[in-house]
């Protein structure tokens, strides 16, 4: 798997999701302890200043029931004694303010209690100042003992305030560090939260886009081959079909409803208005298949019915399809449709032809046995006569006699030439091809060793270009060249002897005009051309035909066989043979054996 | 051989043939005893019932009741018969006949010819065979025999 694969894969994005996620709540809840933490700390410094703040007004309610005491015991107006108790409330309200406000400290809170019992002191002290007065102005230095006593409590009550501000100011300095560092970094914390959800948007948009272009692309191709579907089925001559086996729902397509002979969607598709099409014959056949998809199994074979258009014409399908499962373990079948009316037509005319040619076939062999032996038999016993009676009985027949005599010997010599050459022919067409590898320059040394005499006696010269190693049967193709260099021998001029050059070349089927064909297929082409008598070009196609003969017997002999054997031995080889003639320049034969 | 009476034995439905036969041998100059069969049924029980069994037996192979061929199967399975020298002698000499009849076992194989002369020839020609020495040396391109 590549990069981009692994890329757009659909694990790959949950993951990268999934991390981003964590990211974002980890920043996140973060930054709420941070601002809790930061807010408790706030609540300290606060609290600090109102515990100094209280403090401070503890001190000054204090001093200010001093100086009511010291303004009675002066004067004994009794306006001062009512100050003074204002003073003492203000005093033990402040204490109980404290107490609230140091409850979470204990070393404060302790501070405190040490606090209250020195201020319990004095006050004491101050009340017994205040209730020895009434009578008599005191004596002065019993003021001035008070004064003294009274001077001294204060001092330590004022030397104690001052250590409790000092903690508290320690205090305040720790959290207002605190304080500093946490604001100092709260605007970092937002712009990272800010920045890193950006990326996730801008990220998540990108790939959105992309995806989105994608599917669009995707859905133009899907138009497209959808288009090109329907296409395909018009002119394929087929449809498709698909059953959703969940909610039973068919959709059928519009070529579905053609072949029927109707309009597209013109009917609710499913499996039984389709059977109503079918056959009455053919609609087991389909309900068989129908039964065996509901059952969830998979079809073996293609079905084979007729169907009855709405016109009434009766056609051929054949119908495929499987169930497929989607991931979810949905089943669904599709199925195609073809109309093969004209495929199954041509096959059952094929299959006659081919009935038709097997009882040819059989004829011919029959036909076979017949010359092979039945006709040879009662042949070969009147020339078996006729040698006896030219033996034994020569000197009683008459002069006519003689003469009869010898034109039935060679009407009956004439006639096992052409028994001979027809069971050649014969077994030109024998079904059972043996092919073998062959040098075809063998085959051709062969043949000019059998026709050694004749060539001998004619001078007869015979030139060849290199031949190929083809696949051949090898017989046949000696019998082929047989044939064709006796008849050059046979038919040429009488002045001159034969000159017979054999020319072999490779050629492409579509640069070769009497080939009629396009294809690129490669053939050696093999020309055997001669300098006798030729023969007229009209001629040129049926000499090849069985019996055919250009010329009388008692110019020339023969049976008209030869060039038919030809001609099938070329086929044999999947091959062509053609003539080409000048009358009395001479005659080439053309063949044509694939590479 | 030569001093001795060759005793020979055809098995052929045609009268023709047999009398051809008989006429090549009268002819050719060497003593023989010729005598004919009219089928393979008709052989087996003469092969069968025999004191003297013959020196060559020619066998045609197509004949009613009982085919050339199935006659030379017996015979190369019944051990007293299994060494005669055999010369099939057929208007047929198509390939799978001349195949069939070599794998069988038969020494030679003679096509009918269509002239008395070349029949002559080719009767005393096989005659004269050394059957010993022809046997051993027996291959499929000497065993159809030709002028």
């Amino acid at each position: 798997m590549n990069f981009k694969a692994i890329f757009n894969s659909t694990v790959f994005l949950k993951s990268v999701f999934a991390l981003a996620l964590i990211i974002l709540v980890f920043i996140s809840s973060f930054s709420y302890f941070h601002t809790l933490s930061f807010t408790n700390t706030s609540k300290w410094v606060f609290h600090s200043y109102r515990v100094s703040m209280e403090l401070e007004q503890l001190e000054s309610h204090i001093k200010d029931a001093e100086a009511r005491q010291r303004g009675f015991n002066l004067t004994n107006d009794s306006v001062f004694v009512q100050g003074y108790f204002q003073a003492l409330n203000k005093v033990n309200n402040s204490l109980a303010k404290l107490d609230r406000l140091v409850a979470g400290r204990l070393q404060q809170r302790n501070n405190l209690d040490s606090l209250r019992k020195l201020v319990a002191l004095r006050i004491d002290l101050l009340k017994n100042a205040i209730e020895e007065t009434p009578e008599e102005p005191l004596e002065s230095n019993k003021v001035n003992l008070y004064q003294l006593l009274g001077k001294n409590m204060m001092d330590r009550i004022h030397l104690h305030i001052r250590s409790m501000l000092f903690l508290e100011t320690v205090y305040l300095k720790e959290h207002e560090k605190k304080y500093n560092d946490q604001i100092s970094f709260a605007p970092w914390l937002t712009f990272l939260l800010l920045f890193f959800s950006l990326i996730i948007f801008v990220a998540a948009y990108l790939k959105i886009n992309r995806n989105l272009h994608i599917l669009k692309k995707a859905n133009k191709r899907l138009v497209i081959i959808s288009e090109s579907f329907q296409q395909a089925e018009e002119i394929g001559n087929f449809s498709s079909w698909q059953w959703d086996l969940d909610s039973k729902e068919m959709i059928f397509s519009d070529n579905h409803y053609r072949l029927l002979g109707c309009r597209p969607q013109s009917f609710e598709p499913s499996i039984e208005n389709f059977i109503d099409f079918v056959h009455p014959e053919d609609k087991h056949v389909l309900i068989e298949k129908r039964d065996k998809i509901i059952s969830g199994k998979q079809l073996s074979a293609p079905a084979f019915f007729r169907i009855i258009k709405k016109n009434g014409d009766l056609r051929y399908f054949k119908s495929v399809g499987k169930v497929l499962t989607d991931i979810q373990g949905k089943k669904m079948f599709i199925g195609i449709n073809r109309d093969v009316t004209i495929q199954y037509l041509r096959s059952r005319a094929l299959e006659e032809r081919n009935h038709e040619l097997e009882q040819s076939n059989k004829e011919l062999a029959s036909f076979n046995h017949i010359a092979s032996h039945d006709l040879q038999e009662p042949l070969r016993k009147i020339q078996t006569f006729i040698s006896r009676i030219a033996e034994k009985e020569d000197a009683s027949l008459s002069e006519k006699g003689k003469e009869y005599f010898l034109r039935i010997q060679s009407a009956a010599t004439r006639m096992r030439v052409l028994i001979d050459d027809l069971l050649l022919f014969s077994r030109s067409n024998k079904a059972e091809k043996n092919f073998e590898l062959q040098d075809l320059n063998l085959v051709l040394e062969n043949v000019k060793i059998e026709l050694a005499v004749p060539i001998e006696e004619r001078k007869a010269l015979v030139y060849s270009e290199e031949l190929p190693v083809l696949s051949v049967i090898p017989f046949q193709m000696q019998q082929l060249f047989v044939n064709l260099i006796s008849n050059s021998l046979k038919y040429g001029q009488q002045d001159r002897p034969p000159v017979i050059h054999i020319y072999c070349k490779i050629i492409i089927a579509s640069e070769e005009a009497v080939l009629k064909s396009e294809s690129y297929k490669k053939f050696y082409k093999i020309t055997v051309s001669d300098n006798g008598i030729g023969f007229e070009k009209e001629h040129a196609e049926n000499i090849f035909v069985l019996f055919h003969r250009l010329h009388h017997l008692t110019e020339y002999s023969g049976t008209g066989i030869g060039l038919a054997i030809c001609k099938k031995i070329v086929e044999n080889h999947n091959g062509y043979i053609f003539a080409e003639a000048e009358l009395n320049v001479g005659a080439s034969f053309i063949i044509y054996l694939p590479k | 051989m030569q001093n001795e009476t060759i005793k020979i034995l055809l098995a052929d439905d045609d009268s023709d043939d047999r009398l051809f036969f008989q006429e090549a041998f009268e002819e050719i100059k060497i003593k023989t005893i010729v005598q004919t069969v009219k089928d393979g049924v008709e052989l087996m029980s003469y092969l069968k019932s025999s004191d003297q069994l013959p020196h060559i037996l020619f066998l045609d192979l197509n004949m009613p009741r009982k085919s050339g061929m199935d006659c030379l199967k017996e015979i190369r399975r019944i051990d007293r018969l299994k060494d005669m020298a055999i010369a099939i002698y057929s208007t047929s000499s198509t390939e799978d006949d001349i195949e069939e009849t070599f794998v069988q076992g038969a020494n030679v194989y003679i096509k009918k010819p269509s002239d008395f002369l070349v029949l002559k020839k080719l009767l005393s020609q096989v005659i004269s065979i050394n059957w010993q020495y022809h046997s051993s040396g027996l291959n499929k391109s000497n065993f159809m025999l030709s002028l």
